[in-house]
């Protein structure tokens, strides 16, 4: 398996020279494996979200490099950048961010139809992932019409449609009761087990956390340790990561 | 503290409250504006010079029409207002401020910002109409002198309509504030909308729609002797039907092409057909409005340009330019200045009865006159040369046509007698000269001073000249000057409304729109495709109403072929004035749009 994502010395200053500047990011390294499900953890304000943005090419680092699937997005323009982000990056938000004037199925459709896949071939392979995610019966409905659990999952089934070479996950259980939110993270790694899919989950939730084979925390917008699962069953691993963060790491 | 407080969310929302300020101002205005023409009796008999009670009646309606679509455009702007300090408002509640506290927030909130906008909007009333009555009679050099910029009638009925809708729309705020539970209003925004609908019942409306707008246009072409009966049925039928039809067929054209799929999954279109889906929802009633004030501003403009035709109506409907019958050293000097493209004499004896005429000069030059008649109830004019046999037969159209051209010639009997017997009859020795000129336009002024010395010179043929061309010139160049003004007048007035409306109800739903276009963003979406979706949304939302405003006016027109033979005359140049006003306002609705939905973009 080859490396799918790179952050070789990403720094992240807000402000302009010689105005009053904020560090976000001091300096990030760390790479991702094909097929890996990470997970990065930190408090409020540790640099998560724009560390986010930047693997997301919605943001572009100060210094330091960001390669995903090889390439270095830091050389591409607006337009490349937009075309790259459509062809190579999945998402899903905390809060689904789904288009409510569209239908489920439309949601889902629409990475397809921007990349331009032709129409006829569309609805088969919506109806695909939406088999997958088991949402193959709410496709019809607004998202307005379908509990928070099916709108993640319609998120999800967004995300992935496309077939993206890495999936970014900003805190999705962060608005869901602990029945979905347990029924995503089941999925999420599901898919990462079982479909390969590469996945970079944001989370302060240690819970979520735990479905990832790979810890890495983040503290004053560097990353400092990172926590493997190594072989460890899902709850053994919650309960390294409980002792971890109770220690004070 | 609550006041304080609640200055403090008109602060941070200042830009809202200046879209909603605005808007409220701009409705004043036009409100005002109207009323300067449509309540000033002096413009309107000496400036306009039509029938008092037909004029009446047409401005009485006017200001029906215009209290409705005022009214409309208020609830609007207040159900903005209440949306935008739903949340503020239950936040209060929450932290424990009394619902009668509230309640009387909101109502002063209502009244002042409702006062203050209207008291702006009168005062920019008096310099917007000093400035547009200033430009247009300047441009269209017409001759208004009854016209007032500052009307007191006019202020005074502004306000009152202005205080009683706004307190009104004040007690409605607080009815739904001290009602709706606080958990309602503080979330608010996150309540989904429904817009699924039995698809029977939308196919009935859809129908119901353009069955309404066929019999609404049909009876606009009823004969204009009804126009009691058309206009309020007109309005009743039309306005019902471009509501169902923007409630359900161009709906059902949205969704028709939302399930083309090979039509709808191209590009990010299936977003831009759901957020047109989304907006022809909730967008029904304005949609309406805005059709309306489309319709009733190209209209206008339509008419108020037709009135400029008017007088060039005139140099075809007489035939000759001038009547010459005298021979006197003033009237030469001034023919002399004329360009003449062809004269006609005749020569006649005049005594007690009868003017004797010499049929020979008939023979080489006929005598021409432009026929009128009504054709299915419509004025129509006919070129005809007068048959020399029937000129002198009482009682036919060109003994009758002839005489009205000649010196006493509707008085006394017309003979044509052979040259041999004119010779022997006994009377004065006269003449009639039929001028036309090479340029009407360019030789008019002449035209008018050998008129009037004519008539200077032979008062008791005052006859001859009441109806002459110059004079019938100048009779509807006064005429049409008030109704070109009044047109031009109200039709930027209805124009700015529109327009504001429009723009004030696309910017009002731009907060949730953000997030639309920040998602599409993320998800990969080139920006100059988002460009192109607002493009074509907000492109469809001008165009919708334009449709059906072309259409409402194409058949309107037929309305007032009462005072005008040709109403579709020269119809594309207010066509093309308006469609460039149009697509200026639609340009700075685009460019005010993007600022706000799209500003992420400048951070990269």
């Amino acid at each position: 398996m080859g490396e799918i994502l790179r952050v070789d010395q990403a720094t992240k200053t807000y402000g302009k020279q010689g105005e009053k500047q904020y560090q976000a990011l001091k300096g990030i390294n760390f790479a991702l494996e094909e097929g890996e499900f990470v997970a990065v953890m930190g408090a409020s304000g540790s640099g998560k979200t724009t560390l986010l943005n930047l693997l997301a090419t919605l943001d572009k680092p100060t210094s330091g490099h960001i390669f995903i699937n090889h390439q270095d997005n830091s050389a591409l323009n607006a337009n490349q950048l937009a075309d790259f982000r459509s062809r190579q990056i999945g998402f899903i938000f905390q809060d689904f961010n789904l288009l409510e004037n569209l239908t489920n199925r439309e949601n889902i459709a629409s990475p397809l139809s921007l990349r331009g896949v032709p129409s006829r071939r569309i609805d088969p392979l919506v109806e695909q992932i939406a088999t997958r995610l088991g949402i193959k019966q709410i496709l019809p409905k607004y998202p307005a019409e379908v509990s928070g659990g099916q709108k993640q999952r319609v998120a999800a089934a967004r995300a992935l449609v496309h077939e993206p070479a890495i999936l970014l996950a900003d805190e999705p259980t962060g608005a869901l009761d602990s029945t979905s939110a347990q029924e995503l993270l089941d999925t999420l790694a599901d898919l990462n087990q079982n479909d390969g899919i590469t996945t970079l989950m944001v989370t302060h939730d240690p819970y979520a956390a735990s479905f990832a084979s790979r810890i890495l925390f983040i503290k004053d917008g560097k990353i400092g340790e990172q926590l493997l699962k190594s072989g460890l069953a899902r709850q053994q691993f919650y309960h390294l990561l409980i002792d971890h963060l109770g220690n004070g790491e | 503290m609550i006041w304080k407080l609640s200055l403090t969310g008109i602060k941070n929302r200042f830009k809202d409250y200046l879209v909603l300020f605005s808007g409220l101002v701009v409705a004043s205005m036009i409100f005002y504006m109207f009323l300067t023409i449509a309540i000033n009796p002096s413009f309107i008999s000496k400036d306009i010079q039509a029938p008092t009670d037909y004029l009446n009646f047409i401005f009485a309606f006017g200001i029906v029409l215009l209290i409705i679509i005022s009214s409309v455009y208020l609830t609007y702007a207040n159900s903005f207002l209440l949306n935008m300090r739903k949340h503020d408002y239950g936040m209060f509640m929450m932290l424990g401020a009394k619902s009668t506290r509230i309640g009387l927030l909101i109502f002063c909130e209502t009244l002042v910002t409702g006062t203050l906008a209207m008291a702006l909007g009168i005062l920019l009333g008096f310099g917007l109409t000093a400035l547009v009555s200033r430009l247009l009679i300047a441009k269209l050099h017409l001759t208004i002198s009854h016209f007032q910029v500052i009307l007191p009638a006019a202020i005074l009925w502004t306000v009152i309509f202005f205080i009683v809708m706004f307190f009104l729309e004040a007690l409605k705020n607080v009815h739904k504030l001290t009602r709706t539970p606080v958990i309602d209003l503080l979330h608010e925004n996150q309540k989904p909308f429904k817009y699924r609908q039995h698809t029977g019942l939308r196919a009935i409306e859809a129908l119901l729609g353009l069955v309404l707008l066929a019999t609404g246009y049909y009876i606009m072409s009823l004969p204009g002797a009804m126009i009691l009966f058309i206009i309020p049925a007109a309005l009743i039928t039309i306005v019902a039907g471009s509501y169902f039809t923007f409630n359900a067929f161009f709906s059902a054209i949205i969704n028709f092409l939302i399930k083309k799929k090979s039509f709808s999954y191209h590009g990010i279109r299936i977003f831009t057909l759901g957020q047109l889906k989304f907006r022809l929802h909730d967008y029904t009633r304005m949609l309406t409005v805005i059709s309306l004030l489309f319709a009733l501003a190209l209209g206008a403009i339509t008419v108020g340009l037709n009135f400029n035709t008017l007088k060039d109506q005139v140099e075809e409907n007489i035939y000759y330019d001038t009547t010459l019958v005298s021979t006197s050293p003033t009237v030469k000097k001034e023919v002399a200045r004329l360009a003449i493209k062809s004269r006609q004499t005749y020569h006649y004896k005049e005594n007690k009865a009868h003017l004797y005429f010499k049929r020979g000069e008939f023979t080489n030059k006929p005598v021409k006159n432009v026929r009128f008649f009504l054709k299915n109830g419509n004025p129509t004019y006919h070129l005809e040369t007068l048959p020399i046999k029937k000129l002198d037969r009482p009682g036919t159209n060109a003994n009758n046509a002839f005489g009205a051209l000649v010196p006493n010639g509707t008085a006394k009997i017309i003979r044509l007698v052979s040259n041999a017997k004119w010779q022997k009859l006994k009377g004065q020795n006269k003449f009639v000269t039929f001028l036309k000129v090479e340029n009407f336009k360019r030789d008019y002024p002449t035209l008018l001073l050998i008129q009037k010395q004519q008539l200077k010179e032979n008062p008791a043929y005052d006859n001859l000249y009441s109806a002459s061309k110059p004079s019938s010139y100048q009779f509807i160049s006064s005429f049409s000057s008030g109704f070109e003004f009044m047109g031009f007048f109200l039709g930027f007035a209805f124009l700015t409304m529109l327009a504001s409306t429009l723009m004030f109800k696309v910017l009002s739903g731009t907060s949730s729109d953000k997030a639309r276009y920040k998602m599409l963003y993320q998800m990969g979406t080139q920006v100059g495709v988002l460009h192109t979706s607002i493009r074509q949304e907000i492109g469809t939302l001008f165009l919708l109403p334009a449709i059906l405003g072309v259409i409402d006016v194409l058949f309107g027109l037929k309305l007032f072929r009462i005072f005008l033979p040709h109403p579709y005359n020269k119809i594309w140049i207010p066509f093309l004035i308006f469609l460039v006003l149009y697509l200026f306002y639609y340009y700075l609705t685009v460019k005010l749009y993007e600022k706000i939905v799209l500003d992420y973009e400048k951070n990269n």
